[in-house]
Parts: C-alpha cells; structure tokens; sequence
C-alpha cells in the first residue's frame, strides 16, 4: 500500500512538474516577460539612441551647434565640387607612415565597408553588385567618371571621394573617421597595382 | 503594321542592338537604368525623345567639350543633374555608340510592350485571393442561413409535439432535478476523502512551486524576444546573402561601448539607388519608409529636411544599468565574432535575442576565455609590474595607474 502510494505520489508530481515546464515555456516572443524592478532597464539616464521629450524633435543625439568643432576634429577645406576635388588631388597627401600595420588596419577596413560593392580585389564585382546595385568601375582596369584611369587616382582625389562620396557611392565620413580614410587609401592603393 | 514597324525601328536605329547590349553593360549600367533615373537619366524615354544621334555621339563620346563649348542642350543636363559630369567614352568608336543606341532603343520598347501585358497579369493575380475570400464569406452566409431556417423549423415542430402530448414536458423536468443531486454527493464523497484531498493539495503545491521556480529563474531574462520593428530590415538579405559586415552599419561597435543602431545615411548609401528587390517589378514598401523618414522623394532625388522624423526602433538586447558592457573591448580588443553572444545573425529573417544576457551566462565566458597579453598595453604592463615584484623592485601607487584623475573623480 505505502509503496503504491509513493508511486503515485511521485508520477504525480513529475506530471505537475511537467505541465508547468509545458506552460510557463509557451512564452509571448513579442514580448520581455516578467521584470522585476524595469527601471533599471528602462534608463532614467537617456542613451544617445533613445528618444527625448527635453528636446524639440525629440531625439537625445543632438547635432552639435552651428560653427563649432569637436575636439581632436581633422578639417577637410575642400568643397564638395570638381574643382575641389582636383585642388585636393594635388595638394593633400596621406600623413599616416607607410607602415605594415596600417596597411593591415586598411585592408579589414577596406574588407568591411568597401568590398560589399568594390569586391575584395577592387574588380567592382562586390556580392552587393551581383545583387543588382550599379557596379563601380575597376581600380586597376576601369575609367573614373571624373577623366583619367582609376589605377592613377592620387591620395587626396580617393579621400575626397570618401568623405564626400560621388555618383551611386555614398559619403563614409560618418562611417570612417580621417585616419581609417587614409589606412582604406593605402590599401586601395596596393589594389589599384592588381 | 508588324512589318512595318521592325522595318522602321531598323531604319532608325541602323547600329547593331546585340552589340550594343554588351557594351551598354560594360560601360553605361554603373551609371543608367533604362526606366528609372539613377546617377544620370532613365535613358529610354531620354533616347526616345532625343532623336540627334550624332549629338548623342558627341555628347557620349565627350561630354566635357560640349559643356565647355557651352552647347545648350549639354549645360541644361548638366546643370539638372547637379553639375556631375558623365564619364568621358573616347574609347568609344561611332559604331560603338550606333550600337548602344540602338540596344537602348530596342530593349525599351520591348520592355514598353510587355510591362501592359505583365501590368494586367498582376492585376488578375491580386485581385485572384480576395475574389476567393468574398464567394467564400458569401457561401458562409447563405450556409449560415440555411441552417437558421432548418434549425427554426425543428424547433416549431418539437413545440407542437409537446403542444400535442402535454405528459412530455413534466418528465424532462424531473430527469434535471435528479441529475444535480448526484453529482453534489459524488462532491461530497471526495470532500470527505482525505486521500483525495491530500493528493489535490500536493498537487497544487507542486505546480505552484514549480511554476514560481521556473518563473523567477526567467523574470528579467529575454532570450527568443523578438519584438516588432517599424521597418522589417532583413539581416538575412543584407548580412547574409549579400555578406555585408557587420561593422559596415554597426560600426561602433569597434570603437566604442555602444555598437550603434545605423543612421540612415548609412541605408541611403545603398537605398538612395536601390528602391525595390532586383526580383521584383514595383518598388518596396519598406524601402519607401526610409524615404518618408527621410523626407526624400526619389524622384527629384531631393531631401525635404521640414518632413525629417527619426525611426523608433525597438531594442532588442537590453542591459540594466547595474551592469557595465563595451562593445570595443569585446571585439576590437579580445576579437571576439558578433555571433558569439548574437547568434547567427545573418540567417534572420527578424532579430532575436540569441543569449540570456545574465550575468551568469557572462561569467561562464569569462571564466573560459583566454586572454591575449601580446599587443595589450594594459596586460604588457600588468606583466611588467610583476617582473619588477619578482625582481625585489619597488612598486608604487602611481605606477598602478593610481594618479589617474578617474581613480577618484569618476
């Protein structure tokens, strides 16, 4: 009798064990579940990606006010134009030291935001590209739309172009700060000699 | 008319379209589309209204000596298209460009003549479901009627059968009242068992201690959550098929404690372009919200900075504020790959929180991984105070880092 009991009594509570592992698991994926004390998740102190209520359009990453600079900031004095663009062929050049480290930096950063269009060997031939973006021409073998072969762009034309994108490319100013730029150049370089 | 029109188009366009198509994607696809603006015009219509072929020839072959010769026609596209200049094709012979020509030329008009007919393909194909999903709520109704009428008439005839044979409806009403009475007592035999009762409190315990185990070890644990973004961005797409880095968008996380959520500049490097999947023939919804966020209409390709609001997106992997995490220290420092704590991001189709985030699955991992000294300022020096201690040195405070103004003014 008291063997049959303890049977039961444990069938019985496996069963109960189960059940709730059954249903406390059938969890909302849309939402968190249960929180204990959400006001340390919820951060009274605001993140810059979170909205704001203290500001007028409502975002805590505010643009910085007009005619000020931040610390450490490395000005680029070209315009935006074919002239500037020119002017900056012949006059900038790339201050970093040409070293083996640099040019490592150049070639995973190249990897990360250039290859998705440029492709790994600068061919134009990106996965992006083969996905149906407009392809970019050949560093080694193409023409830039600005005259003269890719292969003979200068230092200042390729970071003029960076900073200010041209044609279907973008502006990765936001993206890569002053010196990345100049590390991307040094392997973009290497790429234009393929 | 069919004769007629091959023997006009061949007149017209006298170079060769084969030919041309090959160079037309060689040369002018970085630049052009034959229906939509991109960098430069939608070259169909513009090849269609534009009948001077040698001024087109001109205009290809170098485009920068018309406009310095300040031609009309040359300085008002250049001026409309913000004064980018087109590539220079010398290279290009006459025939050459006779044949790009004609290629655009023929393939527009195809394309012209089978977007009607693929126009009201579609038609017949959208409006093919909801046709289904009306007759079938209409058959639903009529169904429902039926069985309304049926179901009235059953019950005016059991009415009159009991109208008819009064002794039928005292019965029925003793058969209830014996029916309750039952089950009160079965009731109350098990109140009265104490096995009985013993077994549902024991029961009931289990569950409730069980539920509560199960409950609190996941209160603040957000593993699977995968909430609803205002845009339905597709890692799988963009991360995996087309093998986009992770830092591309994110691209603080290398260099900073928070890995960013992407502006959308960083979309508009690609989507200022793109406005549609290359497999489909109508622009993207989605895509669309970019624009609208953006207060950019891709037609004019202008922004309109008064119609600019900021997209809310709904973050996924949520740290408290107890808890203190670098992104950079993780990736740049340890190179540690995204999908370690994300999980195989590139395979989403919607992002999920692959890990608990607690802070026991975090000292697991740091109980585990190594750390690399080689190249790590902070280690190498760690390292060399320790020689220095071996060494009978002295080490003080300030070697430790110990008059660094954030030991005491953080």
């Amino acid at each position: 009798m008291l063997a049959m009991n303890k049977i039961k009594i444990l069938g019985i509570a496996v069963a109960a064990v189960a059940t709730t592992v059954v249903v406390t698991s059938c969890k909302d994926k849309r939402s968190t579940g249960w929180e204990y004390a959400p006001n340390m998740y919820e951060h009274i102190a605001y993140d810059p990606d979170q909205p704001n209520p203290n500001f007028k359009d409502g975002k805590t990453a505010q643009k910085p006010p007009a005619g000020t600079m931040p610390v450490g900031f490395v000005s680029f004095d070209y315009p935006n134009t074919k002239d500037g663009y020119e002017l900056a062929g012949t006059e900038v050049k790339n201050p970093l030291p040409s070293t083996q480290a640099n040019f490592e930096d150049g070639k995973v950063l190249f990897e990360h935001f250039c290859s998705p269009c440029h492709g790994m060997k600068g061919l134009g031939d990106g996965l992006v590209v083969a996905h149906g973006f407009p392809p970019p021409p050949s560093y080694s073998t193409g023409q830039s739309s600005r005259g003269g072969a890719m292969k003979d762009l200068s230092d200042g034309k390729i970071y003029h172009t960076i900073t200010y994108g041209v044609n279907a490319m973008g502006s990765y100013a936001s993206q890569l700060a002053p010196e990345e730029r100049w590390k991307v150049i040094m392997y973009v370089h290497h790429l234009q000699t393929l | 008319m069919a004769g007629l029109a091959i023997c006009g188009l061949t007149a017209y366009a006298q170079g060769d379209a084969s030919k041309g198509e090959a160079i037309f994607k060689a040369k002018c696809t970085a630049c052009h589309k034959l229906d939509q603006r991109v960098i430069g015009p939608a070259l169909g219509p513009t090849l269609q209204t534009e009948t001077d072929d040698k001024w087109l020839t001109k205009w290809i072959q170098n485009n920068q000596a018309l406009i310095a010769a300040k031609d009309p026609k040359a300085l008002k596209i250049y001026n409309e298209f913000n004064q980018s200049a087109m590539t220079v094709f010398g290279d290009l012979s006459d025939g050459d460009v006779a044949n790009v020509i004609a290629y655009v030329r023929t393939e527009y008009k195809k394309e012209q003549t089978a977007a009607p007919a693929a126009g009201a393909a579609t038609a017949v194909q959208e409006t093919g479901p909801s046709n289904l999903v009306v007759f079938g709520l209409i058959g639903v109704v009529i169904i429902a009627f039926i069985v309304i009428l049926v179901l009235n008439k059953v019950i005016n005839t059991l009415e009159r059968l009991v109208a008819s044979r009064p002794a039928l409806a005292p019965e029925e009403v003793a058969v209830e009242e014996a029916g309750p009475s039952k089950g009160i007592l079965l009731a109350k035999a098990l109140v009265k068992n104490k096995k009985f009762v013993f077994f549902v409190c024991l029961c009931a315990t289990i569950f409730f201690a069980s539920w509560t185990w199960v409950s609190l070890w996941n209160t603040n644990v957000h593993t699977g959550y995968q909430p609803v973004q205002p845009i339905k961005f597709p890692h799988d797409l963009h991360a995996g098929a087309m093998q986009i880095n992770c830092q591309y968008c994110h691209s603080g996380a290398y260099k900073s404690k928070n890995a960013t959520i992407p502006s959308l500049n960083i979309c508009m490097n690609c989507h200022k372009t793109i406005d549609r999947l290359s497999t489909s023939k109508t622009p993207s919804t989605e895509i669309a919200k970019i624009y609208d966020a953006l207060g950019y209409d891709p037609g004019t390709q202008k922004y309109d900075s008064t119609k600019m609001h900021p997209i809310q997106w709904v973050r996924v992997h949520n740290l408290p504020d107890l808890a203190y995490f670098n992104h950079s220290q993780h990736v740049k420092v340890q190179g540690l790959k995204c999908q370690t704590c994300h999980g195989p991001v590139e395979t989403m189709k919607e992002v999920y929180q692959y890990s608990p985030l607690t802070m026991k699955w975090c000292i697991q991992c740091h109980k585990r991984t190594e750390i690399n000294i080689k190249g790590n300022a902070y280690y190498e020096k760690m390292e060399q105070v320790h020689e220095l201690i071996r060494k009978g040195g002295k080490v003080t405070e300030a070697m430790m880092g110990g008059i660094e103004c954030g030991k005491c003014h953080y």
